[in-house]
């Protein structure tokens, strides 16, 4: 019993992410030309190309059998990869290696067991997909960049991009949600709906260049003028990643939110997140990030605006090919910035009302999370805050990973399902599929029988989802 | 004696292994000096086959010590080519010392079969590519063992790739378990020499193919034994195996066919014929009259389901006929019409029972019809006329007792109907019982009606089966197993729950309510209990009457193990 208390559990980790593009180097001997990046790059070079030709040989060999869907992963004992091909011929793969424990045999040397059900393919083929999605959105298609400036660029951009992307893909905290990729909005009444409306309109009129406007409170989306997928991903991206490194850096009191007002103007507490820290420095540099939008079609470049006021965020997308100038920083900050403050403290006061109206919150007996495929909309009891670097769920993981479970087995068809199960902790699960809606409840009731998980549920639905139909 | 010594032998069967395949080889060289042999004369319409005859003589010559084959088996393999022929054929027969009477039997009637079979299709169709399960088998040197669809030939190249993969991935210090695309599941297996391999589009989990392709390697063994195929490879890497199960690829194909549709493979259990208790006991104990030393099983099967199973107490005493080899010797008798004949003996191996030693099957059917099939199981190679004797004294009783009529008249309904029950809504449900008297050392058994409308179209019934597989991989999940799933889908309600006491899965109509879905659950469940003599063998008999010494019980296979806190009243739960 001794050598049991010896275990050391790992979790998944990333063993090594690539991108190749097999037309790169049909030749033998010139197989390093179809890799155009590799993690990790310390990789000695034939390990890299034995590694790219394993997933060739596999895709090619599940087009035996199916032509035109080949392989999305490989399931190993010590781990799993996963295959993607974003754009024709071009391959991205990202190896995981497998949960493990490491226990202490008995002449002590370490044995390691490897925990192969314990990840889910749905779940890491969608990290896998929001890889590309991402890279996409700040870089443009691989295409595109070849087009511009040969494989070098693409290389280039790739290296740029990935050497910091794949430190913040954090696999452990991956779940049903990184499947959804869905956007939280905020409830909001309809007076303050038009408010927001009206201010988007008049400062999308006022400052002639926007192109696309986005809104967001509290890192919920209240507006946006972007195609629903390109949303998805910014959404992502500012909730991940922009938000929380601008919200770390307040709190480390480094950046003091509240700038004196330049004369004239009134006091507000707008600022950028992105571009200028302050644009009336006369040193201030007015870069923005560009990002790429409507790339199956019209193939925009933007410069990505991101202005922020106490918990209101306003993003502007301008043409690209436009330089932004500091005088047109300045005149965002001037006219944005009192009126997105005032907005922010009505939408604040509004919401304050609309939940004493609600009564004071209970510690509910459930968890849900709800799903809409068609708005994307996307809501969680079981998140308590998602930030780049953890996730902090209040379930245990199993449940969480019997949900992605019942999202798979929902996957299957598109008819309206209704799934409950059992878990052997004696929770109970209820998944409930209608019309593209899904939704999954944890119940922590334990005598509870099938009938009053019912009508539990029943309950749940009549009160937070009283509009949506879902079978009985 | 020797076959007895080989029997003991299994619980260290690693050890063993090197005694048994010792044991084989000699009793070769026994039938090999002496052609008239009395197991040939048992089978029908025997004639000396020339080619069976010339490898005879060629292993006369070639046999060797063990030990000495072994040593210098780098060196064969090296020059292969010059002792091609007479490497093949020692292993050939040492390894399946009985095959002989086997092969004349199996082969020649499933010859016009095999032409009309899948095996001509064209592997570069698509309506190849379309099925919905593909198996293969193939050496660790990638060579062609076994294809359920398409010639082997002409797959080889596939094969080759497959071998590829499994050895690339080895390399690394890793092993290949499965690929997944959107519409397939490739499942890979290796057991010892061999790698196994379904590409499959149906929804079944990893678990579930990985246990289909345990099955088809089992059956496998069953013919040639775990040790002596390990042995053939480790002599010639490249060894085409189809030699040796030439005639077999039908007892291959079948075993698929019935993975496919019949639950007890699912569940892991056997299905008996209902029959009411005392006639089952009559039955066994006509069975258990007939004895002769080495007889270790009397099983009687009437149209591919178990009669009644008599086993020797103490040979086996704490352990029992473990289903899987239950389903391979049904599936050898079903798949092997040549059987009706006459009497058979051939040598069999029971893989979960020890995959390294061989028993020997005596099968006979018991009437003109060929529905009641007698099937024992000796451990003397010797023992065919004595064997014959116990089946005469059996049929002898059978006709005194007018047996077969009962049996017949038992099969009119070739199970029974869900109508039967009266529980509305209630389309059908599969029960496996796991609080059967001492459950531990029986068959696991199951229970199931007939599946009935609207399941009628093939497409149908098939599509009820993958749901019956969908539940039961979810509730068996090894990472998150599931009590219960209460699943409503378009077209029906599902639901299947596991107790310490049973396994059931049933299946409503889609418009059933969560009360009455309990209801009906309530009333078949006493339903069940009410009829459990006769679905179920309670009691197997054993031959002696020697008072049982109970060793350690065994926790049973199927998660009988769990533990369930409410499982007494089930009411609660649901």
């Amino acid at each position: 019993m001794a050598a049991g208390t010896q275990c050391k559990q790992y979790p998944p980790t990333l063993l090594s992410f690539f991108i190749y593009n097999p037309k790169f180097g049909p030749k033998e001997g010139e197989e390093e030309k179809k890799i155009l990046f590799y993690y990790p790059n310390e990789q000695e070079k034939n390990e890299k190309i034995r590694n790219v030709g394993l997933c060739e040989a596999i895709v090619q060999f599940t087009r035996t059998f199916c032509p035109t869907k080949p392989a999305k992963s490989l399931h190993t004992q010590k781990n799993r990869q996963f295959f993607h091909e974003p754009e024709e011929n071009f391959w991205m793969v990202m190896v995981v290696r497998n949960p493990m424990i490491e226990k202490q045999s008995k002449d002590g040397k370490p044995v390691a067991e490897y925990q192969e059900d314990e990840i889910l393919d749905t779940v890491y083929n969608a990290v896998l997909q929001q890889c590309y999605s991402m890279y996409k959105l700040f870089n443009g298609t691989f295409l595109k960049a070849i087009e511009m400036g040969g494989v070098e660029i693409l290389k280039q951009r790739l290296e740029k991009f990935f050497f910091r992307y794949l430190q913040t893909l954090h696999l452990q905290h991956c779940d049903l949600l990184d499947v959804f990729g869905g956007i939280s909005f905020f409830p909001l009444d309809k007076m303050t709906y038009l408010k927001i409306q009206s201010f988007i309109n008049q400062m999308e009129e006022s400052l002639g260049l926007v192109k696309y406007t986005a809104f967001l409170y509290n890192d919920q989306l209240i507006w946006s003028g972007l195609e629903q997928e390109d949303m998805r991903t910014l959404y992502k991206y500012l909730t991940t990643s922009l938000f929380p490194r601008h919200s770390e850096s307040e709190l480390s009191g480094r950046d003091p939110p509240v700038r004196m007002p330049i004369s004239g103007s009134l006091q507000h507490y707008g600022r950028f997140l992105t571009g200028p820290l302050n644009p009336h420095d006369p040193e201030a540099k007015c870069r923005f990030p560009k990002i790429f939008v409507n790339t199956n079609d019209a193939y925009e470049e933007l410069h990505l605006i991101v202005y922020k006021a106490m918990t209101a965020v306003v993003c502007f997308m301008t043409d690209a090919s436009i330089e932004l100038t500091k005088e047109f920083c300045c005149e965002l900050d001037r006219l944005v910035g009192p009126q997105l403050t005032m907005l922010a403290s009505d939408i604040c006061e509004q919401y304050n009302i609309s939940r004493r109206i609600a009564g004071p919150e209970k510690e509910p007996q459930f968890k849900f999370i709800y799903f809409n495929h068609m708005n994307l909309a996307e809501k969680s009891t079981i998140h308590m805050r998602k930030t780049p670097s953890l996730s902090l769920t209040s379930i245990a993981p199993d449940l969480l990973k019997i949900l992605g479970d019942i999202n798979s087995d929902f996957a299957r068809v598109d008819d309206d399902e209704e799934i409950i199960v059992k878990a052997m902790s004696d929770f109970w699960v209820v998944g409930k599929k209608s019309d593209q809606r899904e939704l999954y409840v944890i119940l922590n009731q334990k005598n509870a029988n099938l009938i009053e998980v019912n009508d539990e549920v029943k309950k749940l639905c009549a009160t937070q989802f009283s509009n949506i139909f879902f079978l009985d | 004696m020797e076959a007895g010594s080989s029997l003991s032998h299994k619980s260290e069967e690693t050890e063993a292994q090197g005694d048994t395949v010792c044991t084989e080889v000699k009793e070769h060289d026994a039938e090999a000096t002496n052609p008239e042999d009395g197991i040939r004369e048992a089978v029908a319409e025997e004639a000396q086959n020339d080619e069976c005859e010339g490898s005879v003589c060629s292993t006369e010559e070639e046999v060797v010590p063990d030990e000495e084959k072994d040593a210098s088996s780098d060196k064969e393999l090296s020059d292969s080519a010059s002792t091609d022929n007479t490497l093949e054929d020692s292993s050939e027969f040492s390894g399946r010392p009985l095959v002989v009477c086997e092969k004349k039997e199996l082969c020649s009637p499933f010859g016009a079969d095999l032409v009309s079979s899948h095996r001509e299709e064209d592997v570069t169709a698509e309506s190849w590519r379309m099925h919905r399960k593909h198996v293969f088998v193939l050496s660790e040197a990638g060579k062609p063992i076994y294809s359920r669809y398409g010639n082997e030939e002409a797959l080889s190249s596939t094969m080759g790739v497959m071998m590829a993969l499994v050895s690339f991935v080895q390399s690394g210090n890793n092993i290949i378990h499965s690929i997944y695309s959107d519409d397939h599941k490739v499942v890979f297996l290796q057991r010892g020499p061999l790698v196994l391999v379904s590409v499959s589009r149906t929804l079944q989990s990893e678990i579930q193919l990985h246990s289909e392709l345990l099955y088809v390697y089992y059956q496998i063994i069953s013919m040639l034994t775990q040790a002596s195929v390990a042995r053939i490879f480790e002599r010639k890497k490249n060894y085409d195996l189809r030699r040796l199960l030439t005639g077999s690829e039908k007892i291959l194909d079948n075993l698929l066919n019935l993975i496919d549709s019949d639950p007890s493979f699912l569940l892991g259990a056997v299905q008996c014929l209902p029959l009411s208790s005392s006639l089952r006991e009559s039955l066994s104990q006509i069975l258990q009259k007939a004895t002769t030393s080495n007889l270790v099983f009397s099983i009687l099967i009437a149209k591919n389901q178990l009669v009644t199973i008599v086993q020797e107490r103490t040979v086996i005493d704490d352990t029992r006929l473990d289903p899987v080899d239950l389903h391979l010797l049904l599936n050898l008798i079903r798949a092997s019409s040549a059987f009706q004949a006459g009497e058979v003996w051939t040598p069999i191996c029971l893989p979960r029972f020890n995959p390294n030693g061989y028993f020997y099957a005596y099968i006979s059917y018991l009437d003109p019809d060929c529905t009641v099939c007698l099937l024992l199981l000796s451990t003397d190679r010797e023992a065919f006329y004595s064997i014959s004797d116990c089946k005469k004294k059996i049929e002898e009783s059978m006709a005194t007792h007018n047996s077969i009529q009962a049996i017949s008249s038992a099969l009119q309904s070739h199970s029974y109907s869900i109508s039967l029950l009266g529980v509305p809504d209630l389309r059908h449900f599969m029960y496996k019982p796991l609080d059967i008297p001492e459950n531990h050392k029986q068959l696991t058994q199951l229970t199931s009606p007939e599946v009935e409308a609207p399941y009628c179209s093939e497409e149908e019934k098939v599509r009820l089966f993958d749901l019956y597989r969908y539940l039961h991989s979810r509730i068996h999940s090894t990472t998150r197993p599931l009590r219960l799933i209460y699943h409503v889908a378009e077209k029906e309600t599902l639901l299947a729950w596991v107790t310490r006491k049973f396994e059931l899965y049933t299946c409503f109509s889609p418009l059933v309510t969560k009360a009455s879905a309990i209801n009906a659950i309530t009333k078949l469940l006493r339903w069940i209990k009410k009829e459990e003599d006769r679905l179920f063998i309670r009691n197997p008999p054993k031959y002696t009457t020697a008072s049982n010494t109970s060793r350690g019980s065994r926790s049973s296979r199927g998660g009988s193990d769990r533990v369930d806190s409410i499982d007494n009243g089930f009411l609660t739960l649901l």
